[in-house]
């Protein structure tokens, strides 16, 4: 290996994580803080694609795309997760505590390893139609596939009616910003968005394990509470990401690695609020009608004003003092408020919880991040309200109103009832 | 004299950069169709990107090509504003003032939204 | 004539070689001190992921204007190069004295714009095309903010050379003159850039923007000439606004140096701490706050100067 290869294998490794099914937070979050490894936003700058979790058949394509995109020398790490069948001898783990060392392992050893060829067939993605030497003419003005694509053709305008081409794609199931499994095809008209439809919901998220337990018995609160403070502050840093503010994201990570009840988050409000990430959203943007609040459920409806949580039917929250946190305004900034104040509510009642040692009275429902699970029902997936929502939104809008809300399904993972 | 070592001060910066991009003498055969689809997390495009792109700024435009013409005037002024004293001040205060209506209705209509 | 354009022009890509790593190297350390996780060793690592982006393969996208798309990153160097080629480093070493030097700093920012847009567009991609549209609504607006400021830096100085820019701040420097100049300056220089707040070009709900598809040595030279126009950007502020190469004991060139080391620190710092707005807003912000503020500053100057 020559001396710029020795060199290149020294730099953190660039990974592109490919959420399947049950990709839990916690992993990626480890993976996220370790100084060696740098996740990266785009196939193009990855050496390393990480599949995490099962994919299912359908999205296999996709992933298939992903793959060919990354530019060579690349490799492939199957993390839980069951190879395509086109490799031969497809590098597999299913150990926690070995991914970071195995990641670099496959990084430093890239030079020397023959690349993997693509997967999908060398074709033009549309064959070329038309009488021109391009491929061009046809019906209409625009007629034909030029280089094998049709050109984008005109469609009306949500905003000021004027009618120009209007950009249509589906954007994967495997894009960062979004959940893991959320297929759209959206319709744009300059970055403003016209139409969205779910191709496919999002994959369903189990809760944390603590939650499934709470459902059979009685479980310390202390736990309960802590689960939930951790699963805001992953969304907060999911949002924080969005916006911008990778190191802060981090930070939040940091946090929620080390979360312990009673830990004061006043610092951390401090900068969130000096950060301009509330700012950097208009006031009203992913505004929720009351039905689609209701539809949601969690901590969307109560950032809508709704104070629906399953807590309150629960003698022992009571006793610990509970009362049900509501914002007004159903929008974005409510939302990351409402994470917000979830978060110092959950860390004292954990506190008091740990003091007193107190054990959840209810084993009928509970109130996970996403919303109410009651025993024997799943949570329902509520991305359709995506389709109501976001058309009219400008992109970054669209963005962080889809960071700020989860509509995945929850479904009982491991320690729950199905 | 002035524009040559401009001239000769460009020459070199496009000649590093030229050469850190690792240009090879053959041409690199071009990469099969699946690497070169665009990313969008695994999904597909249904359209070349190239189109007529509703620029939602448009307004904002035609305000900034007022103010362009503005600069113009006030880079011989601010060569000569000491010597012509509170007169050019003045001059220029009401210049602005004037321009200052067009931000203000600008605003007022909406120019600087996303269209 | 050939001699005394050959120290200026050494010392120039000088500066700007050391001040591309720099830049590279403090971003690291920002990073690292706000997220709070440690690196293993900020000064090795852009040269070691910059040995990984030279041996990476340079990937094309289907159908892209593939002249503009690689000349586009060249020419931003270039510009960056040509920013600082008015620039003074000390009493005689400039490279270009141009008599009209902040007016080419004035075009650079312009022509900026239009090459960070074909960036963009000439990938033939949706997120990079959108990326760059996004991009030249902060581009056009941040312009008419950079020259009211340095045309109220021009004023004590009765001139657009920035040699005498320098020089008419022998008393006091402009930064506390005109208190308003150098934040606002500031802010035009995370736009020329599209650094932190307002990385509309690339930003990260774009999975990388005019980036997205760009990989290899190609997107090394991006890198590079993003960071070019920090230093660039630095040099011109340094010389504007606090004193150039002015300063007791040590000699010109290090007193400049200095300088852009703070007005880069200060950027970098500031890239890593605000979160960026919504392009609707910080258009509307520029407009209707910045804007005014800049008139006011010209103001400030111009009664100042009398």
């Amino acid at each position: 290996m020559s001396w710029l290869q020795r060199m290149a294998g020294e730099a953190p490794v660039p990974v592109y994580v490919a959420r399947g099914i049950d990709a839990s937070h916690d992993d990626l979050a480890a993976l996220a803080l370790d100084a060696n490894i740098e996740l990266v936003a785009t196939p193009r700058h990855a050496a390393v694609l990480l599949v995490v979790g099962t994919v299912p058949a359908k999205f296999h394509d996709g992933l298939r795309r992903l793959h060919d995109q990354m530019p060579r020398p690349a490799t492939t790490l199957w993390y839980r997760s069951r190879p395509l069948p086109e490799f031969d001898a497809p590098h597999t783990l299913s150990k926690t505590d070995r991914l970071a060392p195995t990641l670099t392992d496959l990084y430093r050893t890239l030079y020397g390893r023959t690349p993997q060829p693509v997967l999908l067939p060398d074709r033009p993605p549309a064959p070329w139609r038309g009488l021109g030497d391009y491929g061009q003419g046809g019906e209409g003005m625009m007629g034909g596939t030029p280089y094998g694509r049709p050109m984008a053709m005109t469609d009306d305008d949500l905003r000021d009616g004027l009618q120009l081409d209007a950009l249509g794609f589906t954007l994967g199931p495997f894009f960062g910003p979004w959940a893991p499994g959320l297929l759209m095809h959206m319709s744009l008209q300059g970055d403003v968005v016209q139409r969205v439809s779910v191709q496919s919901p999002p994959f369903p998220q189990a809760p944390p394990t603590v939650f499934g337990a709470a459902l059979r018995g009685a479980v310390p609160i202390a736990d309960l509470e802590l689960a939930r403070a951790r699963s805001h502050l992953f969304g907060l840093a999911h949002s924080l990401e969005t916006a911008g503010l990778r190191s802060l994201a981090l930070r939040t990570l940091a946090h929620a690695a080390r979360l312990r009840p009673g830990v004061d988050i006043g610092l951390m409000r401090g900068w969130l609020r000096r950060c301009g990430l509330f700012a950097s959203v208009p006031p009203g943007c992913g505004q929720l009608t009351r039905t689609q609040a209701i539809r949601i459920g969690g901590t969307a409806a109560r950032a809508a004003g709704q104070p629906m949580d399953a807590r309150l039917e629960d003698p022992a929250y009571r006793r610990l003092g509970f009362s049900v946190i509501v914002q007004d305004a159903g929008d974005c900034r409510a939302r990351w408020r409402q994470w917000l104040g979830e978060i110092e509510q959950s860390l004292a009642l954990a506190d008091r919880a740990a003091g007193e040692n107190v054990y959840t009275d209810q084993t009928e429902v509970v109130e996970t991040p996403r919303g109410r699970w009651r025993r024997g029902a799943g949570i329902a997936d509520a991305s359709a309200v995506l389709e109501e929502l976001l058309p009219g939104m400008e992109w970054s809008e669209a963005m962080a109103t889809i960071a700020s809300l989860d509509v995945a399904a929850g479904e009982p993972g491991e320690g729950g009832e199905p | 004299m002035d524009l040559l070592a401009l001239l000769i001060v460009a020459v070199i910066a496009l000649l590093m950069a030229w050469l850190l991009q690792r240009p090879s003498l053959r041409r690199p055969p071009l990469a099969p169709y699946p690497q070169r689809a665009p990313f969008l997390g695994g999904g597909t495009v249904d359209s070349h990107a190239w189109s007529r792109f509703h620029v939602r700024y448009y307004p904002m435009t035609l305000l900034l090509i007022a103010f362009e013409m503005e600069m113009m005037f006030m880079y011989p002024w601010a060569v000569v504003y000491v010597e012509e004293g509170i007169k050019a001040l003045a001059e220029m205060g009401m210049f602005l003032a004037i321009l200052s209506v067009g931000i203000v209705y600008g605003w007022r209509e909406r120019v600087f939204r996303w269209q | 004539m050939g001699t005394d354009l050959l120290l200026p022009v050494v010392v120039l890509f000088a500066v700007l070689v050391a001040g591309v790593y720099l830049v590279q190297v403090f971003d690291g350390i920002v990073a690292s001190a706000l997220s709070g996780i440690p690196a293993r060793d900020h000064w090795l690592a852009p040269l070691r992921r910059g040995a990984w982006l030279w041996l990476q393969q340079d990937i094309t996208t289907e159908h892209p204007d593939a002249l503009n798309w690689r000349l586009a990153p060249m020419v931003y160097f270039t510009l960056a190069a040509l920013g600082m080629a008015v620039i003074p480093w000390a009493g005689q070493v400039v490279a270009a004295d141009l008599s009209t030097g902040i007016v080419l700093w004035g075009s650079v920012e312009a022509l900026a714009t239009v090459v960070i847009f074909l960036h963009g567009w000439s990938a033939n991609a949706v997120f990079p095309l959108l990326g760059a549209y996004r991009y030249v609504a902060l581009g056009l607006s941040y312009i008419l903010i950079s020259m009211f400021v340095l045309i109220g830096v021009a004023l004590p100085a009765e001139s657009l050379k920035i040699t005498y820019v320098v020089l008419s701040q022998q008393e006091l420097w402009n930064v506390v003159r005109q208190p308003l100049g150098l934040p606002l300056f500031l802010i035009v220089g995370l736009g020329i850039a599209f650094w932190g707040p307002l990385n509309f070009a690339d930003s990260a709900d774009l999975a990388g923007g005019t980036a997205a598809e760009v990989s290899g040595p190609h997107r090394l030279l991006w890198t590079v000439a993003r960071s070019a126009m920090l230093v660039a950007f630095s040099a011109v502020a340094a010389a504007t606004f606090l004193g150039g190469w002015l300063g007791p004991w040590l000699p010109g060139l290090v007193w400049m140096v200095l300088k852009m080391l703070l007005v880069l620190a200060a950027l970098l710092l500031l890239g890593r701490v605000l979160a960026r707005p919504a392009p609707e807003r910080f258009l509307t912000f520029a407009w209707v706050v910045l804007l005014p503020l800049a008139f006011l500053d010209l103001v400030w100057a111009g009664l100042e100067a009398l």
